[in-house]
């Protein structure tokens, strides 16, 4: 019966062709509006990395005195310091962790046989690699020796081993950062995550770094962050030592706890690790506090979805009522003037449940053709996106999960739309259509 | 066959309730052709929508092959509707989008015939209609007569017991309004019950039993009553 | 106005088709009152004045790796340089540039901290006496630095003792108006204000003090050093596309990157707001499309509905402005229910979003001036089916359909 439902359907959107086209097009546009700001949305909150998104989590210590703010709405800084950071690294917890800051150098290789260029650098511990699932494909992560002693390597990502050393392997092999060589140990296959979420702190769509490097050689060799460094107390940071011994804020740390009890532990720990602390006269404050998000609740607390965006999902689906209420006049106009028919068909057996059954089968298919025609529209969308920022590059598109849902959604908003017309269709009564005037 | 008891219809409107039919009773015997008369707002056609299922009644009681219509719920009205009844329009009520073949269909798609039995029996009532060749035909290429003709393909095709028709001749010049009458009473011979609503004197006379419906009551006019043909079944090989 | 208690009637008869129209209008209403004013503060905000020669001014930085060379006088050699490059009015090294969203702030305050006093948030650039003219700043009152004041340092424990501050930045710690010649602190740090500027935008526009600005004699060799340069008018494009060989060429071992045009940094800064207008645009236009459409094509229905009626109303001597009339009345019942409805709706919606995102109260005059373009854009729609309606012939009652 469904096959011939759809037959009735398709014949009944030729017979009127202008009303049927009118009907698809306002869905088309409903669902293509919808589906631009949604598409975008959907990227935006999308979870970067499934597996482990419930397992990574970022601590935020109240490192402030008694009596002073942040302007957060936990009331703590994002980063953490450096004394904070390299104590966490250190304390013999059984969890994975990694300290993590950007910075960026020129890059060379020494001889003059390309021209320098600049290139942004992320200074990690070597779990790094394992938390954030990132595969090498060639040479391996640098020794736990090599990071102790903050040995001049690093890992380059296969964009940057292109560029350089065409994609051959290029481990042993030196790159110049700044006037300094480093070795390079590995090279990783290029990370491709379109939420920077490991550093929501300079923009949530930024591009991933192209070189890691052990964390201890930011000591070592005093390099910058690049990137926010924010304080709460006066206190000069004009040179280095006085910025790793101050209370300023600039690094990232992320912790791998695979289960709740491992979380609770480690809570814990940051609540010793403060009463240690209290004890040299830091963390003076009543109450000791301590967060800790995985990458879902970083994400969700650093605003990665912007609330302009969300304000346009709202309104383009306000916007996808109005189409609906239109479709349902059209509808309704339409499916009234077949009264007639439905009344000989009554007659000849039809129940109201198949007449029901049979007008719904045709406003889904409206559905699915506004759906589809809804994509071509979204695709110009986001075309539009694209080209206003293109800081949208891998944001302004639809996966496949949004090119199911925008038929999906126009055939469900169809069929709330068609609900009233059809069962107003199907309990009219018969008898009124089968005497001819 | 058909047994109406004290059936009353009416109609409620903000102002007056209208009784279309009242203390209506009726009995029709398997086999039988009974042409139904009266004037114009008489009740005729209430009747034949409360015999055909097609509204509900207020009072009473309907016996449609000894089941109890009143308690029936929509789908199985709809189900009894489409075994055992077939209609003919006075207005034909072919659907206008469908051709020839297609408007026969329809009764049997409600009731998930497989596709080579209907087939089969759509041929076979266009065959009787004698519209075999016109199949793919759109109803508005045909005439009046030839209309009528394949709404009674229609409402054989079903194979039902019980033919209903309000003024199937209504729309239909003399020549072939007896055409469409000869083809009722072959049908009728052919052990189909038939009951056809109608406002024609003459037309009425043809039908072996007459009743008239005057203010929604029963005037029985039975010119001979009683002896139906013995080949009261199933009209089979039509 | 006789008619109104018919139509009236007529519409509870077919009150879906009303009440779907009427819905329609309110939403549309709610919508575009709402999207209209976000729309309006953007444009205000990427309209406001940063106080720039915006189309004549760009900015680079240059990332210096080189050992050979001392930083601090490579970067005066390139200033130099720089500034005699012919179609630059000046150039200089800062220590941050206006409006690239990358910068540094603090709280300046009226004594020395620890102590506590008067505080006002301000973001601060540090640069030689080029620094003003380069940003092309009037001053106000007082002075720029002279070079003798601008301290020059490698070790970063030699602070200036003078600052220029903005106009706004001052008059927030000063709201006399007396800032000039006064002393403020940062940190610990005293400097005495020596010129007042006009006020122009800092690194981030949409800072809480977008326009606090503390300007600083202080030169730091940097690795990584910003330049900003302003050019004579028209002659941005061509230095833009030279500058960096031209540096190269002076001394080839360092990056030349972000080389960004004022303006279009700006825009770069700007992109989502720009991105959320034009969105927003589109939304109102296509919105107010699908709007009248629905109206035209709900009365065009219900006039096909009515043709018999329609025609026996002509023939019973209707004149046809009456038809129109009985139409557009018609509409303009449903539009104005639809219209209060969806001022309501309009309002809350403001309020919902004020609550949720940082976007003001929605001011009343909104949500008027939409309801009213929307009853004229209904009028627009309805009065095409109503002359067509008028049109129907009398001859119509007469013939059966």
């Amino acid at each position: 019966m469904f096959t011939h439902y759809l037959d009735l359907s398709w014949r009944s959107f030729k017979r009127t062709p202008l009303v049927s086209i009118l009907m698809v097009l306002a869905i088309a546009i409903g669902i293509g509006v919808t589906m631009t700001s949604l598409s975008v949305y959907h990227m935006m909150s999308m979870d970067p990395i499934p597996s482990k998104s419930q397992q990574l989590f970022h601590p935020q210590l109240k490192t402030m005195d008694e009596g002073i703010n942040w302007w957060t709405s936990n009331d703590m800084p994002t980063q953490l310091t450096y004394q904070d950071a390299v104590n966490l690294q250190k304390a013999e917890v059984p969890a994975k962790k990694s300290i993590s800051m950007r910075s960026g150098f020129s890059v060379h290789l020494g001889d003059g046989s390309i021209k320098p260029f600049m290139s942004q650098a992320r200074f990690i511990n070597a779990d790094f690699f394992s938390m954030f699932q990132l595969e090498f494909v060639f040479g391996d992560s640098w020794s736990l020796a090599q990071e102790h002693n903050a040995t001049p390597v690093l890992v380059i990502d296969s964009q940057l081993n292109d560029k350089l050393f065409a994609g051959t392997n290029s481990v042993g092999k030196q790159l110049y950062l700044d006037d300094k060589a480093f070795l390079i140990v590995g090279v990783i296959k290029q990370w491709t995550t379109h939420i920077k979420y490991y550093d929501l702190n300079n923009g949530a769509f930024n591009e991933t770094e192209n070189i890691y490097m052990p964390f201890p050689l930011v000591e070592a060799n005093q390099y910058e962050n690049w990137g926010n460094t924010n304080g709460w107390k006066h206190e000069s940071i004009r040179t280095f030592e006085e910025k790793i011994r101050s209370e300023h804020v600039w690094l990232q740390f992320w912790v791998e706890l695979p289960t709740r009890d491992a979380k609770k532990d480690y809570g814990e720990f940051l609540l010793a690790y403060m009463q240690e602390q209290q004890k040299i006269g830091r963390f003076n404050r009543k109450e000791l506090d301590f967060a800790l998000h995985n990458v879902t609740e970083w994400m969700e607390f650093n605003n990665v979805v912007s609330e302009d965006n969300k304000v346009m999902v709202a309104l383009s689906f306000m916007f996808l009522a109005v189409c609906l209420a239109n479709i349902l006049g059209l509808l309704l106009a339409k499916f009234l003037r077949r009264a007639p028919e439905i009344g000989v068909r009554r007659a000849l057996g039809a129940s109201k449940t198949q007449v029901f059954y049979q007008h719904l089968v045709e406003v889904s298919l409206l559905g699915l053709f506004g759906g589809l025609l809804g994509i071509l529209v979204a695709q110009l969308g986001l075309w539009g996106v694209r080209i206003t920022r293109d800081y949208y590059e891998n944001l302004a598109t639809m996966d496949i999960t949004m090119l199911l849902a925008a038929p999906a959604i126009a055939i469900v908003a169809c069929l709330v739309a068609g609900l009233y017309p059809a069962w107003l269709v199907c309990r009219t009564n018969p008898a009124v259509y089968l005497k001819s005037q | 066959m058909l047994t109406m008891n004290n059936i009353g219809k009416i109609y409620q409107t903000e102002m007056v309730q209208t009784h279309a039919l009242r203390d209506f009773n009726l009995q029709v015997n398997e086999g039988e052709f009974i042409a139904v008369t009266g004037p114009s707002g008489s009740g005729k056609t209430t009747f034949l929508n409360i015999a055909g299922m097609l509204e509900p009644f207020s009072t009473g009681q309907y016996l449609l092959d000894g089941v109890d219509v009143g308690k029936l719920n929509d789908n199985q009205r709809a189900d009894l509707r489409n075994q055992k009844i077939g209609f003919i329009f006075q207005g034909f009520n072919l659907i206008p989008d469908l051709n020839l073949y297609e408007n026969v269909e329809v009764p049997l798609r409600y009731r998930g015939i497989k596709a080579s039995e209907r087939k089969r029996r759509i041929e076979q009532c266009l065959e009787q209609v004698g519209l075999a060749s016109r199949a793919k035909h759109l109803p508005q290429q045909l005439s009046g007569g030839q209309q009528q003709r394949v709404a009674i393909a229609r409402a054989l095709a079903g194979e039902p017991r019980f033919l209903l028709a309000d003024e199937p001749t209504g729309n239909l010049d003399s020549l072939m309004a007896r055409q469409v009458m000869e083809l009722l009473e072959q049908i009728n011979r052919d052990g189909a019950t038939i009951v056809m609503v109608t406002h024609d004197a003459e037309l009425a006379r043809r039908a072996p039993r007459n009743i008239q419906v005057v203010d929604g009551k029963l005037a029985d006019f039975t010119l001979y009553q009683g002896a139906p043909t013995a080949n009261a079944h199933v009209l089979e090989g039509v | 106005m006789l008619e109104i208690k018919p139509i009236f009637k007529a519409l509870m008869r077919s009150k879906v088709g009303a009440v779907l129209l009427l819905l329609q209008i309110a939403i549309t209403t709610a919508i575009v009152s709402n999207a209209a004013f976000i729309i309006y503060d953007r444009v205000t905000y990427l309209a406001q004045d940063t106080g720039y020669d915006e189309e004549n001014v760009f900015s680079f930085a240059i990332l210096t790796f080189g050992k050979d060379r001392d930083l601090m006088q490579q970067t005066e050699l390139d200033e130099t340089f720089i500034r005699n490059l012919p179609g630059v009015i000046d150039a200089a090294a800062m220590s941050a540039v206006p409006l690239s969203g990358s910068g540094s702030a603090t709280g300046f305050t009226l004594k020395p901290q620890p102590e506590i006093s008067k505080r006002a948030r301000a973001a601060y650039i540090q640069g030689d006496e080029h620094v003003l003219n380069t940003l092309g700043l009037t001053l106000l009152e007082g002075r720029n630095f002279t070079s003798d004041e601008v301290v020059v340092t490698e070790s970063a424990r030699e602070v200036p003792n003078v600052v220029v501050v903005t106009k706004t930045f001052i008059d927030e710690l000063f709201p006399e108006g007396n800032g000039l010649g006064q002393t403020i602190y940062m940190g610990d740090l005293p400097a005495k204000v020596i010129g007042i500027v006009e006020s122009v935008s800092g690194p981030w526009l949409k800072d809480s003090r977008p326009k606090n600005i503390v300007f600083i004699p202080l030169m730091k060799a940097m690795k990584a050093q910003n330049f900003v340069v302003r050019t004579e008018s028209g002659a941005r494009e061509e230095i833009m596309k030279n500058i960096e060989s031209e540096l190269l060429q002076q001394y080839p071992d360092r990056v030349i990157d972000w080389l960004t045009a004022f303006d279009k940094s700006k825009d770069e800064y700007n992109a989502g707001d720009i991105l959320m207008m034009r969105m927003l645009i589109v939304l109102i236009a296509v919105l107010v499309g699908v709007t009248a459409l629905g109206i035209f094509g709900l009365t065009l229905f219900n006039i096909s509905k009515r043709t018999k009626q329609i025609g026996t109303r002509r023939a019973l001597g209707a004149r046809k402005s009456a038809i129109i009339r009985y139409f557009l009345i018609e509409n303009s019942m449903i539009s104005l229910v639809g219209l209060v409805i969806g001022c309501f709706a309009a309002h809350t919606l403001g309020q919902l979003l004020m609550q949720h995102y940082e976007i003001p109260v929605l001011p009343i005059g909104y949500i008027i001036g939409t309801a009213l373009s929307v009853f004229v854009m209904s009028w627009l729609a309805v009065i095409g089916p109503a002359k067509r309606a008028a049109d129907i012939s009398p001859s119509i009652a007469t013939r059966s359909i």
